[in-house]
This record gives C-alpha cells, structure tokens and sequence, in this order.
C-alpha cells in the first residue's frame, strides 16, 4: 500500500512536469487587418510588438494570436480579423485590379479585399501561388515582422530635388552599354524557352546567369538557394563587386529571371523576354562594364527567382540580408524595362514613402545618363516585384517598370518575345539605372584624393542657465593625400547637398552649430587634394539633434562636477 | 509707472519717513563670495565674487532700515549635454536692488543685524561667441544676518550673510525654473555718516 501511495506520488508529480515542459498556449494565429489613418499609432504596435508582416497604403496586415488581439483591443486599436487560421500557411498578396480579377481569385480559394485593388489569398490545400490566376501579381507575406515607417514620405510637398551634377566618368561609363549586348542577353533567356521557377529550364538559366556572371571578372559569383511553396527549390544567383572604400555598404540592382505564362503552357513556352529578361540582361550589362572599374561602395548584382510565384526569391534573400544586419544603401529593381506602348516612353519609378530620395535621385540620372523621362510613384502598396521584401526589411528600394498599370499586351503571354522591345527605350532605362548605380557606388577617379571613411555625427547640446545651443559634431578619419576636406548637408538623406564650410577645413573635425531641433541632418565630407581636385563623398551620416532631458543634462552636468570640472 | 519707479518711489518715501527719526545712518562696502543654491549655476560658473555698497538707517530704538547696490559678473562655459568637442563661453551679470528692514543688537563695540526684505534683480546671460543671450527681472525675499566691529572713529568692519532665493520661471536643457538664489558672505568696511 506504501508503496502504491508513494508509486502515485511520483506518476502526478511527472506528470505535472510533463505539462508544465508546455509553453501555455496563446490560442490560434489570426491574420488581422489594421487600418492605417491619421494619428495611427504605430508606437502602440511597436510597444505592444504585434507581428506586421505586410504594409499595404491604407492598412497593415498582422499575425496576432489571442494575447495580441487583447492587448489591441485594451489600447483602442482598430482592427479586424480576416482568418482565424493563419498559422503554418502562404498567404499572398494579389493585385486584383477589377471586380473580374477578384471574382477569379475567390473561384480559387479565400480570397478578401484588404483595400481597393489588394486581396489576400490563401488555400486550404496545396501551393496558393500555383492556384493563383495566371496574370495576377503577388506576393507572399513576409517571413518576418516588417518595419513599418509611418512617418511622412520624405521630402513629401517639398520643390523637386536638385538633379546630381552629371559626372564626366560616369557618362563615359554609361556609353558603354551596348544595344547588341541587350538584345543578345534577353535572346539567351528567351531560348530557355521558358523559366517557369519550378522546371529545370529555370535552373538552366540560373547556371547560364552565374556563369556569365563569372566570366566577368567579378569579386564573388555565388548561388543562393531556398525552397518555394512548400516543395519547391531554386536560387537567386548573387554576383558581388566589393568596394574598396566602403566594402560593407551595398548597393544592390536585381531584377527576377524566373518567367510564366498561362498554366496551360507555363512549364514548357513562357519566353518571358519582357517579364523579366529585360532586366536581367540590364543587371548583367551593369555588372560587365562596373566590373572594369574600382568602386568606393560594394555592388550586388542579384538576379532572383520564384517572383512570379509571389517573390519567394528576393523575400529570402532580403530576410537573410536582414537577419545578418547587412547595410543596404539602395536597391534597384528593373522588371520589364523594354517595352513601349508610345513613344516617348517614361519609365514609371515606384517607391514607398521612405524610399523616395532613391526616385529622386533616379529621376536626375534618367535626364543625365538615359536620357529617359521618369515618372516617381509614392505607393507602399505596389508590392509586386523583388523590391517590396526590401521595404519589408525597411531598406530603400525601387521598382523602375515600363508602364503602371501595365499595357504590354503580350504580359505574362508564350508572346513576349525579344521582337516587341523597343531598344532605344530599352537602352535609355539601362543607361539610366547604369548611371544611378554608378552614383550611388561611387566609381574610383585616379588621381584625385581618396574618399574620407570614419565619418560620424553626434549630436551634441550646449546649455548655460537660460539658452541652448543644438550643434552636430562631426568627425572623420584623416586621409594622407588630402589638403583638405569639404562638407555638405542635407535634411533630405541622400539628395540636395549644400556645402557648408566657408573654406577648407584642415582638420577632421568638424561642428556645425547651425541646426534646428526638429529637422534631421544628414552629413557627407570629401577630400581635395593638393592640386584641388575634389574627391568622392563619404557615406552618409545623420542626425536628428533634440534637446535632452533635463534630467540627462543634470546627469552629465552631474559628472562633470564629479570629475572636478567647473 | 513700472517697477523700477514704483521702487524708486518707495525708497524715497520710505527714506523720508524714515530720516525724520534716523539716529544714525552709515555706508557699507564690501566684497565676497557667493554660492549659487542652483548646482548648473555652480557648474557653469563656479563660486562668484559680488560685491554691495548699502546704506543703513538705524531708527530709534533697534530697528533699521538699509537700501543698497550689489552686484555680481561671472564667466564660464556652457555645458555639452553628449560627447564634448567645443567650447562656448558665456557670461552672467546681475545687479540687485535690496530693501531691508532689520533689527539691530549693540553688544559694546559689535553690533548685529538680523532682517529681511525684498531684492529686485536684473539678470543677463550672454554667449560670447554665438548670438544668444537672455535678460530677465525679478523681485524676491532676500534675508541677512550681519554685523559691525567699531574700529578707528567712524569706520567700522563690516560682515554679512545673505540668503535668497530667486525662482525665475526661465528653463533650459539644463534646469527646470531657473533659480539665481543662494547664499552671499560678504565682507569690507563701514562708515558711520552721522
């Protein structure tokens, strides 16, 4: 009987820590809806640290489990629930542009309009990329919670930004791509016949991409390969140019290299000579001729795939470059870039709100370098080419595209063949993307001075009694062949730089004690050399200077006393 | 009529009032040290050096009137809030008006006064190399301990002990309600008039 009594003891206690090894469970994943709209409080969702996956122009989808719908609920949050049963499944994001297309997504599977032109979907079974209709942008959700940015887009109601000056090196360099090199890139990609991301062609493909990235005399050609759709592999073929004075920003021009066609034929003819060799073929002329010269940046020419599957590709490499905290200065997005329903074509340039300086400065290099005229487009919810996991990382991104909406007949069509491009269109839009990938990578001029590195800004307040004074400290490392050094300011990042310092400044530092509390700053410096040549930019750095607390101040005020100052 | 006159205004009357039973009235000047009570003050300026030039009326009986100059110029730098780099200096000037009653206990040779009274203030703080400056002015409490050691004929040492406090609604980065009180020792000479 002890022994019985003692036998039941240990069961229950084993099996009361059997239950308590059991995370105590948060109940079933939602997929939930939050509107966007004016006083959003995005901070309530960063502080409460809801899973946001997808932002969308008026609303943001999230996962939420029964915690978070709580706690969204306990701090006045609007929202609503599109599936209870989020969990384990693609969800997509369809463009569904006509009461027609959203019909054909519900005859599919579960379809919901989460805004004008934008459904979710998903399957109870199978691939929902596959069950998609043919001809229907998407994209799967982020594998990771995005970053939202809810503040104004930048430079939003300002004048146009001034155009980059052109530079002479730059111009040589963008002569030098070839027409015939185009057309001949997109034939090859063509005679795969077709690269439908699943079928072999594909693979084909992406080994003639990584072997014509490897004849090029590049840093590094690699294969980066993911899975797709639950069984699904391929691989994005990544080429890099390290740069010499900033090897660890990147910039990075992609396009996708995967094609489709209507289901019947997608996996035996889908040419996709448009959609999307056109862009490759770009990417692979920009990576030919800036292999020839030393950059102070690092260029990652990337051709993904599985885009047309809902951008499976670049959603893992962008995740990957994310989780390893890779800097990401901009990327540029070519997908369809040599069809001309009229001529004179533009090339339409989307970006979202935090993107814009990177449209800006692409508009000033299609005028310098295409020439090309360009149309900027703010739409965060134009999230159908490889720039959108970008976005969801929350680095600047563009998706340069021959029309929006499109008009290209032969889109997604066994039709879309080299002999419907317009050349002269297709030559301009890669001059123009060639030449804002050369300014942003900042080719190497022999003989002028080296670039600065080690550019940092602080902020720093000065306060007595009864004023302050906001200043931002700037300092850099020194660099042997410089007489000296410039410094340009902008509260725009990356664009209208203004010189500030009246004359040379012989040191490497530097204070700028004309700042405003409630504007961003953001700095570059250069080096002039002794024949007072001017060299290439430093990286960028930025600051946003606001008062400190005064309990901040008291502390520092604090330690000084402390440290026996004054 | 502003502040200045209505001050003005009253010394006088209050002086006038006050001469018709004077039983004796004497000059004071002297010089010290003053400890700001605000801990930004001290660690932008230091310990100051004011100095004062007052006139004391003794009344019949113990008590007394004094009426008075003082002022105070320090010089610092302003304190960075982060990394520091730069250096900006700045300047602090005060001058005050005080107005006091008092009582006065004659022990032989030493008298003591212990009082109380209103102080008017006109402040300034100028950044010497930037364009910026601040000027304010106030009436506050001012309260005192001080005392006289007779010496040759009508001169006399001359000691006190000044407390104020002077909250100016000013703030910055640094303070909260600026307050230039503290405390003044001061010390120098006195001579007796009549």
């Amino acid at each position: 009987m002890k022994n019985a009594k003692v036998f039941i003891s240990v069961l229950l206690m084993c099996g009361l820590l059997f239950l308590s090894s059991f995370p105590a469970s948060r109940g079933p994943l939602s997929l939930i809806r939050i509107p966007k709209g004016p006083g959003f409080p995005v901070y309530v969702l960063s502080r409460l640290q809801i899973d946001v996956r997808q932002e969308l122009g008026s609303c943001l989808l999230a996962l939420a489990d029964r915690e978070d719908i709580a706690l969204l609920r306990r701090n006045g949050v609007r929202f609503s629930i599109l599936t209870r049963n989020a969990a384990n499944r693609d969800i997509l994001v369809v463009r569904t542009d006509s009461p027609d297309a959203l019909a054909a997504l519900r005859s599919a599977g579960k379809a919901i309009a989460v805004e004008p032109g934008t459904a979710v979907f998903w399957t109870e079974t199978g691939s929902p990329s596959e069950a998609v209709p043919a001809g229907l942008p998407r994209k799967v959700l982020s594998s990771r919670t995005v970053r939202v940015d809810l503040r104004p887009a930048v430079g939003a109601g300002r004048p146009a930004p001034q155009a980059v000056a052109q530079d002479p090196l730059i111009d040589m360099i963008v002569d030098l791509v070839s027409t015939p090199n185009l057309s001949s890139g997109v034939q090859s990609l063509q005679d795969f016949q077709t690269r439908y991301a699943s079928t072999s062609n594909c693979e084909a493909s992406g080994q003639y991409i990584y072997n014509v990235f490897s004849g090029l005399g590049l840093d590094d050609v690699r294969f980066a390969p993911f899975t797709f759709a639950g069984s699904y592999s391929s691989q994005n073929v990544v080429a890099e140019k390290a740069g010499e004075t900033y090897p660890d920003d990147i910039v990075i021009i992609c396009a996708h290299y995967d094609s489709t066609s209507p289901s019947a034929s997608r996996l035996t003819l889908a040419p996709g000579a448009d959609d999307n060799a056109s862009g490759t073929a770009a990417v692979i002329e920009a990576a030919r001729i800036l292999a020839l010269y030393p950059l102070d940046f690092t260029i990652r020419f990337i051709a993904f795939s599985a885009e047309e599957w809902g951008l499976y590709g670049s959603r893992a490499y962008a995740a990957a470059a994310r989780q390893a905290g890779e800097s990401i200065v901009g990327v540029i997005n070519l997908d369809m870039i040599a069809y001309a329903n009229a001529m004179p074509e533009d090339l339409q340039v989307i970006v979202n709100p935090a993107s814009g300086w990177l449209a800006d400065r692409f508009l000033g290099a299609a005028v310098n370098y295409g020439p090309l005229g360009a149309t900027k487009t703010v739409d965060a919810s134009f999230v159908y080419s490889d720039h959108a996991p970008f976005w969801d990382g929350g680095y600047p991104a563009l998706l340069a595209i021959e029309d929006n909406p499109l008009t290209n007949p032969y889109y997604h069509q066994t039709t879309d063949t080299l002999d419907k491009f317009n050349l002269d269109f297709f030559t301009s839009a890669t001059r123009a993307s060639l030449g804002l990938l050369a300014e942003l990578a900042q080719p190497i001029k022999a003989g002028y001075p080296k670039t600065p590195v080690g550019l940092s800004a602080a902020p720093v307040v000065y306060s007595s009694l009864f004023n302050a004074l906001k200043v931002v400290r700037l300092t850099w490392s020194s660099q042997s062949d410089a007489a000296g050094y410039n410094i340009y300011r902008t509260n725009l990042s990356h664009l209208d730089y203004i010189r500030i310092n009246d004359s040379l400044v012989t040191g490497t530092t530097f204070t700028d004690d004309d700042v405003r509390t409630d504007l961003p700053y953001f700095y570059v410096v250069s080096a002039v050399g002794g024949t007072g040549l001017e060299g290439n930019r430093s990286r960028e750095a930025g600051v946003t200077p606001d008062v400190a607390p005064a309990t901040a101040a008291l502390r520092t005020l604090s330690s000084l006393l402390l440290a026996g100052g004054q | 009529m502003n502040l200045g006159r209505r001050i003005a205004v009253f010394l006088l009357v209050l002086g006038l009032t006050a001469a018709a039973q004077a039983q004796e009235l004497s000059l004071s000047l002297a010089a010290g040290s003053f400890r700001a009570s605000e801990e930004a003050y001290r660690g932008i300026y230091g310990p100051s050096l004011p100095f004062s030039a007052d006139l004391w009326l003794k009344l019949k009986g113990h008590l007394g009137l004094g009426a008075g100059f003082a002022g105070l110029s320090d010089e610092g730098r302003a304190v960075p809030i982060g990394e520091d780099g730069a250096e900006y200096p700045v300047k602090f000037r005060r001058t005050s008006i005080p107005v006091v009653v008092y009582y006065q206990l004659d022990i032989k040779a030493v008298g003591i006064r212990l009082g109380a009274g209103f102080c008017a203030h006109r402040y300034e703080e100028t950044w010497k190399t930037v364009d910026l400056e601040f000027k304010g002015n106030k009436v506050s409490p001012r309260f005192f301990a001080a005392a006289t050691v007779a010496l040759l004929g009508r001169l006399a040492l001359f000691g006190s002990a000044t407390y104020d406090t002077i909250p100016t609604g000013a703030s910055s980065p640094l303070v909260i309600d600026v307050n230039l009180g503290g405390i003044q020792i001061l010390g120098g000479i006195s001579f007796r008039i009549f």
